[in-house]
């Protein structure tokens, strides 16, 4: 079980909500979303950007048009289109929800010592209560 | 000092130092061949070679003067390269190639699950989850080879030799695949670990096939070395010995098999591997041969292997590099265009089951599999074919001599040997083995060649057959009569001379001829048997037995198949009532084989007794077209002969000739008559047959006068006395 791994398991489940959030706000342009996303301190590359929008154009979540570019060949801007933002709803709740579910278990401190042995079970607990609020 | 180039880059001229260059275009290669599998992967490629274009631009516009290694460095590193976001990316690339595009929001998420089970990563560790599914990604028919070979994680192409294999010795692979086609799902498993069987340029004796398998199926080169060179030493070990046991047949078998026809097919297989399998000559070549991943960094190691080794091409490297880059392009845009065509029929089941009818999709499967069924009894039936070219050969080459002549037909029959026989089998194991083993067809002439050679080998054997109708065209006859003493008993025993030959021939069991219905008898190098005789029997004129013999045979011309009739020796031999003939005739290699042919005709007078014998019957016999135009018309001579049964004891009557055990038995004893009814007619001729029959019968009369069965007994006398006198024999021999 190496960290790295982990850690982009973790990214890697978020990263087309980002990309949503970004572009929901406005058209935008792949390298300001990577830079965007980068302020926000979320690194990514953009070779592994240029693929998901691709599947992302293809699956009809995102649309794009191109714009005359003074400093190179003309540039993609991606905007959402109304499945997109359909997706982006769910996707969004379902954030919600996790985000929720992961504070409420990281920021549990007290009732831990009771048993360690049913860290399994606790950990089961929370996306079964979560699952009513759907 | 660099040399400084401009290229033209999404529409815009770029001035890139050369090196810079070459670092970029195997760059963006790296990428086209990760993006492979993608849908979009033109489009993705597109967009990135863009962005690099539009950061060119900005290093430019702040006053550079061109861009160099570094500039083209740093954007790799903000793009990222293949080995960085595989890790990021790897498995929502599956995802989205395994739904294939049709993805809509839910499959989507739902795919990203389904994700875990088909990781991509490394080909065989998708661990606990793993899945029997076809492969749809490495297939050659519908990939079930390639699913199971997954799931049971070893490399498909044995479980593909498993199924050929299996296939061609009773056809069970057969009905296993289809089941797992229509059972089986067909998933995406992609496996980043591409094999291919390439020559192996850098370890070779001959050709590197060797070396090439080895690396294959990744053990040591001696392994096959010794494999194809065992027969050689073993034939040289046991030469020896055939000879000190003087090369009697039996002993042949063991050492034969192995020297002989295990032998020749491991050199034709290093033929054919030769001729089909492309030798590996660039590094991205090299590194599919041994099965390990094509990128950027493995090309780079294996260049610089190579560069270690060879440090006299280090100037090369970069020519190399270049190389190796271009045929990784090359081919992977191949594999796009290859992968089009097969999407089809991925696309046609895929669609098949979306309808909801999995009826269309099994009907589609075993409409596939029927063609392939076909296809496959056809190779099976030409392996057949030169199987038995191959193992009869010895005697076919006899038999060969019998029916051929001159160069313009030799050369004609080995033409259509070699060619129509042996250029399907060439070509059908070649193609097997691509596709087994994932070789690459750089070009496409040898299907070419292949089809030329087989279209001139129809062609010869077209030729060849009118060639040898032009010599059986013309028949003749020769007729004669052979002299016959009467015979004191006035009953003429046929039978056929027991074989004295001792010159060792092929038996015909060698050929198809298990039941005996193939007219050549035997042969050697010098001569043909032939046992087409047929012995009728009619009525004679006189009161004395006659013996027609006619010789037949066929030829270019009517002049020529009289001489070759002439040639035809068989001689009865009259032992007084015993007439012996002899087993066959034979034909020497001079003469050929034109359909000889011997006619005997029996001329029996009515109230005489003849008896063939049951060895009569292991003549060929054939039938005469009596009224064959063109030909001989031997109507008139020939009219009234009869159909007789070996083994039983005929008298003649005016009537033909009348088995004696059916005939009434009284009428037969009391008098001259054969039947009841014919007394009156008969009176004069049977005159003084009575006389003659009535000897042998005398024995046995007392025994049982008047039954029919008493009848049998005697009329089958004769016979038994002949029979038992052998009996006695082999009971001597028994004690």
């Amino acid at each position: 079980m190496n960290i790295e791994n982990t850690q982009s398991q973790m990214r890697k489940g978020i990263l087309e909500f980002c990309i949503l959030s970004i572009i929901r706000r406005g058209e935008a342009y792949p390298s300001d979303i990577v830079d965007e996303m980068r302020a926000a301190n979320l690194q990514i590359l953009e070779g592994t950007l240029y693929p998901l929008l691709t599947r992302l154009k293809n699956a009809e979540m995102l649309t794009y048009r191109w714009v005359e570019s003074n400093s190179g060949p003309p540039r993609k801007y991606f905007s959402l289109t109304p499945k997109g933002e359909e997706f982006f709803k769910e996707l969004e709740t379902t954030w919600n929800e996790l985000a929720n579910a992961v504070n409420k278990l990281a920021s549990k401190r007290e009732s831990l010592a009771s048993s360690a042995n049913n860290n399994n079970s606790t950990t089961e607990q929370p996306t079964e209560t979560t699952q009513p609020n759907n | 000092m660099k040399k400084v180039i401009n290229i033209n880059f999404q529409g815009r001229v770029i001035p890139i130092e050369e090196t810079a260059y070459d670092i970029l275009k195997q760059y963006v290669e790296s990428l086209r061949r990760y993006f492979a599998n993608e849908e979009g992967r033109d489009e993705i490629i597109n967009d990135i070679e863009g962005r690099i274009a539009e950061l060119f631009s900005e290093r430019l516009k702040k006053g550079a003067v061109c861009i160099t290694d570094e500039d083209v460095q740093a954007i790799m590193a903000s793009m990222g390269r293949p080995e960085d976001f595989e890790a990021e990316a790897a498995e929502t690339v599956s995802a989205a190639s395994g739904v294939g595009g049709s993805a809509t929001g839910q499959q989507q998420q739902s795919s990203s699950q389904q994700s875990q089970s088909t990781g991509t990563g490394t080909s065989y560790n998708t661990g606990a989850t793993r899945r029997l599914v076809r492969n749809a990604d490495d297939k050659i028919i519908a990939g079930v080879c390639s699913g199971l070979a997954n799931y049971m994680r070893i490399d498909p192409v044995i479980m593909r030799i498993l199924f050929v294999v299996l296939f061609f010795t009773g056809g069970s692979g057969f009905l296993v695949y289809l089941i797992l086609w229509v059972a089986v799902p067909s998933q995406s498993v992609q496996s980043n670990i591409t094999k291919r069987l390439y020559r192996s340029s850098d370890d070779k004796v001959i050709a590197g096939v060797c070396g090439g398998l080895a690396a294959y199926f990744n053990i040591s080169t001696w392994v096959p070395r010794l494999i194809f060179a065992l027969p050689l030493i073993i034939g040289l070990f046991s030469g020896p010995f055939n000879w000190f046991w003087g090369g009697d047949m039996g002993f042949w078998v063991g050492p034969r098999i192995v020297t002989g026809s295990l032998g020749s097919t491991l050199f034709v297989t290093y033929i054919i591997l030769w001729i089909a399998v492309p030798i590996a000559v660039t590094a991205a070549e090299k590194l599919e041969m041994r099965g390990e991943r094509v990128d950027l960094n493995t090309i780079r190691d294996a260049v610089k292997g190579d560069l270690e080794s060879f440090k006299s091409k280090a100037q090369n490297w970069g020519s190399e590099v270049k190389q190796s880059a271009q045929q990784f392009g090359d081919r992977a845009r191949q594999f796009s265009q290859s992968e089009h065509v097969k999407t089809f029929t991925t696309e046609a089941s895929a669609t098949a089951r979306s309808a909801g009818s999995g009826i269309a999709h099994i009907i589609g499967v075993l409409f596939k599999a029927f063609f392939l069924f076909i296809i496959g009894m056809i190779a099976l039936v030409l392996f057949g074919v030169l199987m038995a070219v191959l193992f009869g050969g010895p005697p076919m080459m006899a038999m060969k001599e019998f029916f051929i002549g001159g160069l313009w037909q030799n050369l004609l029959v080995g033409l259509t040997v070699f060619l129509c026989l042996g250029v399907p089998i060439i070509a059908m194991i070649t193609w097997l083995i691509r596709r087994i083993m994932g070789v690459r067809s750089r070009n496409h002439y040898l299907g070419y060649v292949f089809g030329g050679l087989w279209f001139i080998g129809i062609i010869s054997a077209a030729l060849l057959a009118g060639s040898l109708s032009q010599d059986f065209k013309a028949r003749n006859l020769l007729e004669e009569q052979v002299p016959l003493t009467q015979p004191s008993t006035g009953k003429l025993y046929v039978d056929v001379a027991s074989d004295n030959i001792n010159t060792r021939y092929y038996s015909s069991d060698w050929f198809y001829d298990w039941d005996g219905d193939w007219p050549i008898f035997g042969a050697n190098m010098d001569s043909m048997l032939l046992n087409t005789v047929r012995i009728d029997v009619k009525k004679s004129n006189d009161n004395n037995f006659h013996l027609d013999k006619i010789r037949f045979s066929r030829g270019n011309d009517p002049f020529y198949a009289r001489s070759l009739a002439e040639k035809i020796n068989f001689q009865p031999v009259q032992n007084d009532s015993l007439l012996l003939l002899p087993k066959r005739f034979a034909i020497s290699r001079n003469e050929k084989f034109r359909m000889q042919q011997v006619l005997l005709v029996l001329q029996v007078p009515v109230g005489k007794r003849f008896y063939l014998n049951r060895s009569i019957s292991t003549y060929n016999w054939f039938d005469i077209r009596y009224n064959h135009h063109g030909g001989i018309d031997i109507d008139d001579s020939w009219e009234h002969t009869y159909w007789v049964e070996t083994g039983r004891e005929y008298v003649m009557t005016p009537d033909g000739p009348k088995q004696v055990s059916k005939l009434d038995p009284e009428a037969l004893k009391r008098g001259e008559y054969k039947e009841k009814e014919k007394n009156e007619d008969n009176d004069e001729g049977d005159g003084d047959n009575q006389q003659k029959q009535s000897a042998p019968a005398a024995p046995s009369a007392p025994h049982a006068p008047n039954s029919r069965k008493h009848k049998d007994s005697t009329n089958d006398g004769k016979y038994h006395y002949h029979r038992d006198q052998k009996n006695d024999t082999t009971k001597v021999n028994n004690i």
